[in-house]
């Protein structure tokens, strides 16, 4: 592994349970930035806690996270995040305009009302993803596709130089899951890095700069050649390997 | 004339319902804006558990100041002692629920119902002590609003309606995505507490007047009665406060006219205006919702009276269309819609396809003849083929008609020898 620069997120020795049940176990992993990195494991896996413990939703029983080098505690609104569609209330009272409003909210202090530049900076991150004419609607009127891009807008509107993304293409069609790679890709290349949980092992190759392999414990984290190999799938998937025999010989591993 | 001002004015110029008028609207006012937050968190039994803990707390507030200061019925040690008795009870559900396996809501009932029956128990056994009536207690007495009452309403009303504005943003974050907002350095947890605190005192303030049993009503009803007409927060707020204070109006002439119970009065004109909005909203109502039901005319239909007309030469009599059509439908009411479409235009006494129309009508024969040309590549005998097809044609979603095409080689004629129309490009694009 390359180390030219240095890491923007630093996990350590990160171990997190939920009662008796482990969820993470002594996980260690630098991510360089400006990468489009996906997190693949089983359901169950910690994919989904892996990315709360980097937004500080959830503390680690033991080990710790830093943020380009600072406490994960301490770099509150330095990571935004695209929430898993299911959980999401699509029934809130609530439009579009005000949830990629919600972006700025860290940057507007208690006692003030969202300026002009607030309002212009959330119809911009709206534009990137090509809703800005959905800007009035309900949430929940809008189809699977548009919802995750408006989140997505969010998380670009929060201006965030981490984006955390769990499992942004899980229910949208083959033409949606390509517009949103797409805005990933436009993220990446403006100096952004993309922490995306991805369940689908056959597109993983192709859509990401590096893999983190998970369940409970790191399994394996590099360039998705070396991930995905024969050996560490099938310690990871056990007996569903077969379902993987065919994705290997086209990935040449 | 004379009877309406008896029965609209009258009421008015008595003290007492003034001060019910005044009370419950603050009251009203207060509950249906955090009401809104109580019903979009899903906590509404949270309401009820936090009422029904008072009896507890107001009874231990009694018991305090009367046997250390020997104050009688003394107001504010009450009010005290039934927050204290309220946030206890949340803690002890929060505990429960976060160290067993049992869930929040079972641990809700657990809790509410223990500390009311020691509440219950309290007031049994120092009933010597106590001047507490239960009645009173569990049924309210709006009519009967003490000038103290009024004031802590006032307080509460103007504390918790500021924190709610002032905080607003932060409320409605911690409420839509808590993840989010934990991520940003928003104190989600002193959040959730204070909104507690707020549902709280607005319980509290609310018992005297519409009892125990009724106060959660008050906090949720005119908020989910907004709720089914909003799709904003603020005016979801706003609009669950003025329902609160309708309410509050209309129970009140219901309770003298009628000689009733106020408090009962106040969420029976609560629940009706529930009724009533759940039955007539434009968007999420039942009346909406049957009518969109009832517009829809099936796909099947639309492409059938198409694919009709365009075997006719592009225009069709009624009666043609009716022949072909065989779904039992009200064939007008398709007609008139495809019109509003712009699919067909009438035409004398029949129906003329319009360019959209045709472009649509080309593509269900399209997948039709596709249907026919693969049914008989796997061996359907020739007088299948047909009507088969008819039933086919219609699954032509997420790419099926191409797929075919493809598989069969991009065939120009179907088995009958007609020609098979080309694809149009951006047909259902999104």
């Amino acid at each position: 592994m390359t180390t030219e620069k240095a890491p923007i997120i630093e996990v350590r020795h990160l171990t997190v349970s939920y009662g008796i049940r482990p969820a993470l176990l002594d996980v260690s992993v630098s991510i360089e930035p400006d990468q489009l990195v996906g997190v693949i494991g089983p359901n169950g896996s910690g994919k989904s806690t892996l990315i709360k413990v980097i937004l500080g939703f959830v503390r680690p029983d033991v080990g710790e996270v830093f943020i380009a080098g600072q406490d994960v505690q301490k770099a509150k609104g330095r990571v935004a995040y695209v929430p898993q569609r299911g959980a999401v209330d699509w029934d809130f009272p609530i439009i579009v305009r005000e949830v990629v409003m919600m972006g700025r909210y860290q940057r507007i202090p208690w006692h003030r009302s969202p300026s002009k530049e607030d309002r212009d900076a959330a119809l911009e991150a709206l534009a990137m993803v090509r809703m800005a004419d959905f800007a009035d609607r309900q949430i929940g009127q809008l189809s699977g596709g548009q919802q995750q891009r408006v989140f997505l807008a969010r998380a670009l509107a929060q201006g965030a130089d981490i984006l955390l993304l769990d499992e942004p293409f899980a229910g949208v069609d083959a033409a949606t899951e390509r517009a949103i790679l797409e805005v990933l890709e436009r993220a990446k290349a403006a100096g952004k890095t993309l922490v995306v949980v991805h369940h689908d092992l056959t597109t993983a190759a192709e859509y990401f700069d590096k893999l983190i392999l998970l369940k409970q414990r790191l399994y394996a984290y590099g360039p998705p050649q070396a991930v995905l190999q024969e050996d560490l799938l099938s310690q990871v998937y056990e007996g569903r390997l077969r379902i993987f025999a065919g994705l290997m010989a086209k990935e040449g591993a | 004339m004379e009877f309406l001002v008896q029965a609209f004015w009258a009421p008015l110029t008595e003290t007492y319902f003034q001060k019910a008028l005044i009370g419950g609207c603050m009251v009203a006012v207060v509950a249906g804006v955090v009401g809104c937050l109580v019903v979009l968190r899903r906590m509404a039994f949270l309401g009820d558990a936090l009422s029904h803990a008072m009896i507890a707390g107001v009874a231990g507030g009694y018991l305090v100041m009367k046997l250390l200061f020997g104050l009688e019925a003394h107001a504010p040690g009450m009010l005290l002692g039934s927050l204290l008795a309220a946030v206890l009870t949340v803690a002890l559900i929060g505990l429960v629920a976060r160290i067993s396996r049992i869930k929040e809501d079972t641990a809700i009932g657990i809790m509410y119902t223990g500390v009311f029956a020691l509440g219950v128990v309290v007031v049994s056994i120092f009933r010597g002590y106590i001047h507490i009536d239960l009645m009173h207690f569990i049924l309210g007495d709006i009519l009967g609003v003490a000038d103290t009452d009024l004031w802590a309403s006032a307080v509460v009303a103007a504390l918790v309606l500021s924190i709610l504005i002032l905080f607003f943003r932060h409320f409605q974050l911690a409420t839509f995505d808590p993840v989010m907002a934990a991520s940003i350095g928003l104190p989600v947890l002193l959040l959730d507490y204070a909104l507690t605190t707020c549902v709280s005192l607005v319980v509290v303030s609310a018992v005297s007047m519409v009892g125990v049993i009724l106060v959660v009503g008050l906090l949720i009803t005119p908020a989910a009665t907004a709720y089914l007409l909003c799709d904003r927060l603020d005016k979801m707020m706003v609009l669950a406060a003025l329902f609160g204070v309708t309410s509050v109006i209309g129970g009140l002439y219901l309770c003298v006219w009628l000689d009733s119970a106020g408090g009962g009065a106040v969420m029976l004109f609560c629940t009706m205006q529930f009724l009533v909005v759940l039955t007539v909203a434009p968007r999420y109502g039942l009346l909406a919702r049957w009518l969109r039901l009832r517009r829809l005319v099936p796909q099947q239909v639309v492409e059938d009276i198409l694919t009709t007309i365009l075997r006719h030469k592009g225009e069709a009599l009624l009666s043609v269309i009716r022949q072909y059509v065989q779904q039992p439908v009200n064939l007008p009411k398709a007609l008139s819609q495809m019109e509003q479409e712009g699919l067909i235009s009438a035409s004398g006494g029949g129906y003329r396809l319009t360019e959209a129309g045709e472009k649509e009508a080309l593509q269900v024969l399209r997948a039709h003849r596709l249907w026919e040309t693969y049914l008989q590549s796997i061996g359907t005998p020739q007088e299948a083929l047909h009507p088969t097809a008819d039933r086919m044609e219609h699954i032509r979603a997420d790419g099926t008609v191409e797929y075919l095409d493809e598989k069969l080689g991009h065939p120009a004629r179907d088995p009958h020898g007609q020609k098979i129309p080309p694809r149009e490009e951006n047909e259902n694009q999104t």
